[in-house]
């Protein structure tokens, strides 16, 4: 890098680092100097670098220097507890300084009357998150309000552009480029695979000024080890139960350990599992996304006052304010990518200089080696990380609903700003207008809703809204976060099952555990068992939107619930485990169990090839079995399934069904799978035929419940529904019932409307993963390998065991129906 | 008694034709929710909540104006289907009574062929109480070969045919679990699915039904995707 000039600091500012003996770090003095030659920035830093006085640094510069006049600096983070946390970091060096800056936050627990201030008398500094700027953007004055804005700073943007929520920033930066001519962004993100392009999401509304990218020293290298454990590691399974005592003497040998998983139910089983050994009463605290909100914050603060020695915790704290000193971080189970560890293993000590410590802990076989894959990774300094996607048309209707708020708009003008938004940068312009369309009319070939048009053209041929009412429905919409309907937990005493599980008649009105996904209360019957809040409990009842549930006795959980993690094994990764597999060399530096496990496939069937695909196919009991190794995650391996299936019952193998899981695929049959092979009549290379990704994807979706799920989130971020808002609109339960209706009649009448086309994009992209799944199929073409067996391989028995615990998909679901029919009609008959 | 009723009639007839027997009466059950009765060559539907999404479109929510059309279209199908030459329609036609004035033309249209091959009774509900000029007659209740249809379900008398409940069950069977709309009756009662494309449902195990069925003698016939299935009550789950 060529030598710059430093930039010559503010004297207050030089002194108040001198008075705490500190010395402003290169990259931090970069950013300033990037500022004062006029340019963006993206800064990419580990945690602990000093990132946040970085971003600030130039608005110090400027205020002190007395330019800035208004809003000077809008920052936006997607927490709003960062917000609040970067607002004190930022008031405290400010009065020290002696500065008279106004520091403000604007988040949804800002008082109206202050949010109401804000936007005719903003502070120098506004602290917030992306709905609030789409909110403060959707009102009249907003031109006002931004056109004194110099800076945008957009702290954690790693996190924000994979997301709905990254297209919603973009198209609001997108705004502000036009509105603040002035304008320069600064970027902050943790390390990612691919920064260059992090760089040009940043400035593409700034286009053709772009973006420096300054990148900080790293800080010590993290000091990582696998848990090397004397018990058996378990075949399969999610729970890494086998290891809780090892990890229960591991958290009391340290000061405090940050204890990762990758579902809530994982988080639930551990916290549950280390209680119940815990004699010297340690304090150990859970944390996920589904605990009461109230119960999150408790142990939010009892963490930073070092009062806990433990939190097992979910992503729910990925992010998030400084937790101070954290001597461990442990992930349980898989590590899923390289970036993500990383990013996980920085939450531990968040000081430069000195090494984050973390353990790995692998739940199971294939985990083993998934770990020493993420290990070697993070050890190399690899990222893996998402690159930023597409932007939702969803999210595109929205702001355009948002823009007509704020005043009548010119189709051409917008275009030209949309498309200046890194996501939309590809958007054509007949897509565009069919955007313009849905919003004004709903965009239906049936015209029907001329006199209900929500956007009119004004004389000028301008697009305003209708009405008032349309801004307020806006305003109540605004956001890309679509909670999943959720009912709420609530413990009452049992009424007494009959299989002695809970205890006493049922009672009313006990204390709220939290909240779960209504999709899982909908699978169970009264009695069913699973684990809630930290112990087992009892279904007992639907009341109203409430589940019932009693404390249960049962010593296991009778329904799983692993929901599998949000985030499938990266590619990367996937390709290192690959590479290790082929490579018997390497198995030395594997526990023994493991290297014998794969030593014992070697000697009965063979292993997967770094770049080909082995199938195995054997009899178990009266079915046949096809195993597959694609180690391309449990969601691509489910659409490869449900496709596979498809196919098998085209060739009239006549399948059952069939399980994934982030490794492999099996797929039962009544037909014999391996000599439908080995004969010719069933050619392995047709059946993983690219091509299946065409008419037979196009068919399953027809009639596949995701897209369902996909369109309920489309409709409510598009403004065709209303989002729930607690206590006011109708229950999730009522939406997603009407949502699905819409969508039945919608797919069935215009299966083109633009709404459709949006679901489509987006179960490609998150519910099918059809992308990845595709590279997969291109990459294995011709290097299918055939192992017919005569009975299960050892590395099948993990997908195998999968069994019974996972979802089985592939059978018709009307069959339940049939069964049940079919046992009446044997009642009449007298059978 | 359990299930005769609603099983399977043998080879005698097309195999996937189930017959309901309803107080001497007996009905034909269609899976597009209808409920064919051959002795007076009439159809009954319930709740067709006509004009459902666009009376939203007011509110500014611009739901597709497409619900309507569809099931006119199945209304359609199930006259040619059945010859019936009657239709009798159980109330909450319309989903407002304004709906029968916001019909786009060429659904009018389609109701008014239909009115001219087929007699209409449109019984009122609580969506649609008041009398309209579509055509057909409109009234409160039918009186029928003994039966009274109806919209909402009553316990007091024996022999009522209605809708407004929407009812459908779900059954589980191996830790599987289906759920679908249903029509549902006893000695007393019956109660036809709604026939609507736009409207949800409510299974016959929550509150709103307690009372009115005598669990005993219940009779439940799940709407398949091509063919009914009459489940044993036993199965039946809730939610």
């Amino acid at each position: 890098m060529e030598h710059r000039p430093d930039p010559v600091l503010p004297d207050r500012i030089a002194a108040w680092f001198a008075e705490r003996g500190w010395a402003p770090r290169r990259h931090q003095l970069d950013v300033l100097e990037a500022h004062s030659a006029g340019e963006s920035a993206l800064l990419i830093a580990p945690t602990g670098a000093g990132k946040t006085l970085a971003g600030f640094l130039p608005t110090l510069d400027d205020l002190i220097e007395g330019k800035g006049q208004g809003l000077h600096t809008l920052y936006l983070s997607p927490l709003k507890a960062l917000a609040v946390d970067v607002a004190r970091n930022l008031t405290d060096p400010i009065g020290e300084m002696g500065l008279k800056i106004r520091v403000e936050t604007r988040t949804g627990d800002t008082p109206a009357s202050r949010r109401q201030r804000q936007r005719f008398d903003p502070p120098d500094i506004l602290l917030t998150t992306p709905e609030q700027l789409a909110l403060l953007l959707s009102h009249p004055e907003s031109a006002k309000l931004f056109s004194t804005l110099r800076r945008v700073v957009l702290d954690e943007l790693h996190a924000l552009v994979t997301s709905k929520r990254g297209d919603l920033l973009a198209l609001g930066i997108a705004r502000l480029a036009r509105l603040a001519p002035d304008l320069k962004m600064t970027g902050l993100s943790a390390t990612v695979a691919q920064p260059a392009m992090l760089a040009d999401w940043l400035a593409a509304p700034l286009a053709p000024r772009a973006a420096r990218l300054i990148t900080a020293k790293g800080g010590a290298k993290p000091e990582l080890s696998i848990l090397s454990s004397d018990t058996r590691i378990p075949w399969a399974g999610h729970s890494a139960n086998y290891a809780i005592p090892e990890l229960y003497e591991i958290i009391k040998a340290n000061g405090t350990s940050l204890v990762f998983v990758n579902t809530r139910s994982q988080a639930e089983m551990l916290f549950q599992g280390l209680w119940a050994i815990n004699v010297d009463d340690l304090p150990i605290a859970l944390h996920h996304g589904s605990l009461d909100v109230e119960q999150r914050r408790k142990v939010e603060s009892a963490m930073v006052a070092g009062r806990l020695r433990a939190v097992v915790c979910t992503s729910t704290l990925d992010l998030g304010i400084d937790w101070g000193d954290v001597d461990l971080v442990i992930q349980i189970g898989a590590p899923k990518g390289a970036s993500r560890m990383l990013q996980r293993i920085g939450r531990a000590n968040h000081r430069l200089d000195e090494p984050s410590r973390a353990l790995f802990v692998p739940a199971n076989r294939f985990e083993v080696l998934e770990c020493e894959a993420a290990l070697e990774a993070v050890n190399e300094g690899q990222q893996d990380s998402e690159d930023p996607a597409d932007g939702g048309l969803d999210v595109l209707a929205q702001h355009v609903l948002g823009r007509a708020c704020s005043g009548p708009f010119d189709a051409d003008t917008l275009f030209a700003e949309v498309t200046s938004a890194w996501p939309y940068r590809d958007l054509g312009r007949q897509r565009f207008d069919r955007v313009l369309d849905f919003v004004a009319t709903g965009g239906y070939a049936l015209r029907a809703y001329e006199r209900f048009a929500r956007l009119r053209k004004t004389p000028e041929g301008l697009w305003r809204i209708a009405n008032p009412a349309v801004a307020q429905q806006y305003r109540l919409n605004v956001g890309t976060i679509v909670e999943e309907p959720m009912v709420k937990v609530r413990l009452v005493r049992g009424r007494g099952q009959k299989r002695g599980l809970t205890t006493g008649p049922i009672g009313r009105g006990g204390r709220v555990l939290g909240e779960i996904e209504e999709y899982f209360i909908d699978q169970l019957v009264p009695g069913d068992t699973f684990v809630f809040g930290g112990e087992i409990v009892a279904f007992e009842a639907m009341r109203e939107d409430e589940a019932y549930v009693s404390r249960s006795f049962a010593r296991d959980p009778r329904i799983p619930a692993y929901m599998g993690g949000k985030f499938p094994l990266s590619t990367y990764l996937a390709e290192r485990v690959r590479a290790m597999l082929a490579d018997p060399e390497g198995w030395r530096a594997l526990p023994g169990q493991v290297s014998d496990w794969l030593e014992l496939q070697r000697a009965v069937s063979t292993l997967p090839g770094k770049n080909s695909l082995l199938v195995e196919t054997f009899p178990r009991a009266d079915k046949h079995y096809l195993v597959c190794y694609p180690f391309e995650g449990r969601i691509a391996h489910q659409t490869l399934g449900m496709l596979l299936t498809r196919r098998l019952e085209r060739a009239r193998a006549r399948p059952l069904g069939f399980v994934a899981s982030e490794y492999a695929l099996a797929i039962w049959a009544v037909g014999d799978l391996g000599m439908l092979t080995t004969s010719g009549r069933l050619s392995l290379d047709d059946l993983f035929a690219e091509d299946m990704l065409g008419d037979d994807l196009e068919a399953w979706l027809d009639e596949s419940s995701l897209m369902k799920r996909t369109f309920r989130n489309c409709a409510i971020i598009s403004g065709l529904i209303e989002r729930r808002h607690p206590g006011k609109e109708k229950s999730g339960r009522q939406m997603t019932m009407s949502a699905d209706l819409i969508y039945d009649v919608l797919y069935q009448h215009e299966p083109d409307h633009i709404l459709i086309e949006a679901t489509r994009r987006d179960a490609a992209r998150g519910l099918l993963d059809i992308r990845r799944l595709g590279e997969f199929l291109r990459r294995i073409r011709r290097h299918i390998l055939h192992k017919p067996l005569d009975r299960i391989s050892p590395l099948a028995v993990p997908v195998m065991l999968e069994i019974g615990k996972e979802p089985i998909f592939g059978e018709g679901r009307e069959s339940a129906m049939a069964e049940a029919a079919d046992e009446l009609i044997r009642e009449a008959m007298g059978r | 008694m359990s299930a005769q009723n609603a099983a399977k009639i043998g080879e005698a007839e097309d195999a996937d034709t189930v017959v309901v027997r309803f107080r001497g009466h007996a009905f034909e059950p269609l899976t597009s929710g209808a409920l064919f009765w051959p002795a007076h060559e009439a159809l009954l539907v319930a709740d067709l909540h006509l004009e459902k999404m666009s009376s939203f479109a007011r509110a500014g929510r611009l739901l597709p104006p497409y619900d309507t059309g569809m099931t006119l279209s199945r209304l359609e199908a199930d006259i040619e289907r059945t010859g019936a030459r009657r239709v009798i329609a159980l109330g909450d036609s319309f989903h407002r009574d304004e709906g029968t004035t916001s019909l786009l033309p060429h659904d009018r249209a389609r109701i008014d062929r239909m009115l001219e091959r087929t007699r209409w009774t449109w019984i009122s509900g609580n969506h649609d109480p008041s009398p309209h000029g579509i055509g057909g007659d409109c009234c409160a209740e039918l009186l029928l070969d003994g039966l009274r249809l109806v919209h909402e379900p009553q316990r007091r008398s024996a022999g009522i045919v209605a809708g407004h409940l929407h009812p459908a069950a779900r059954v589980l069977i191996n830790g599987r679990s289906v759920r679908r709309a249903c029509f549902v009756h006893d000695e007393r009662l019956m109660l036809l699915p709604a026939y609507g494309s736009a409207t949800g449902s409510l299974n016959v195990l929550s509150p709103a039904f307690s009372g009115l069925f005598d669990r005993a003698g219940l009779q439940v016939v799940m709407l398949g995707r091509d063919r009914l299935y009459p489940v044993s009550p036993r199965r039946l789950v809730a939610g």
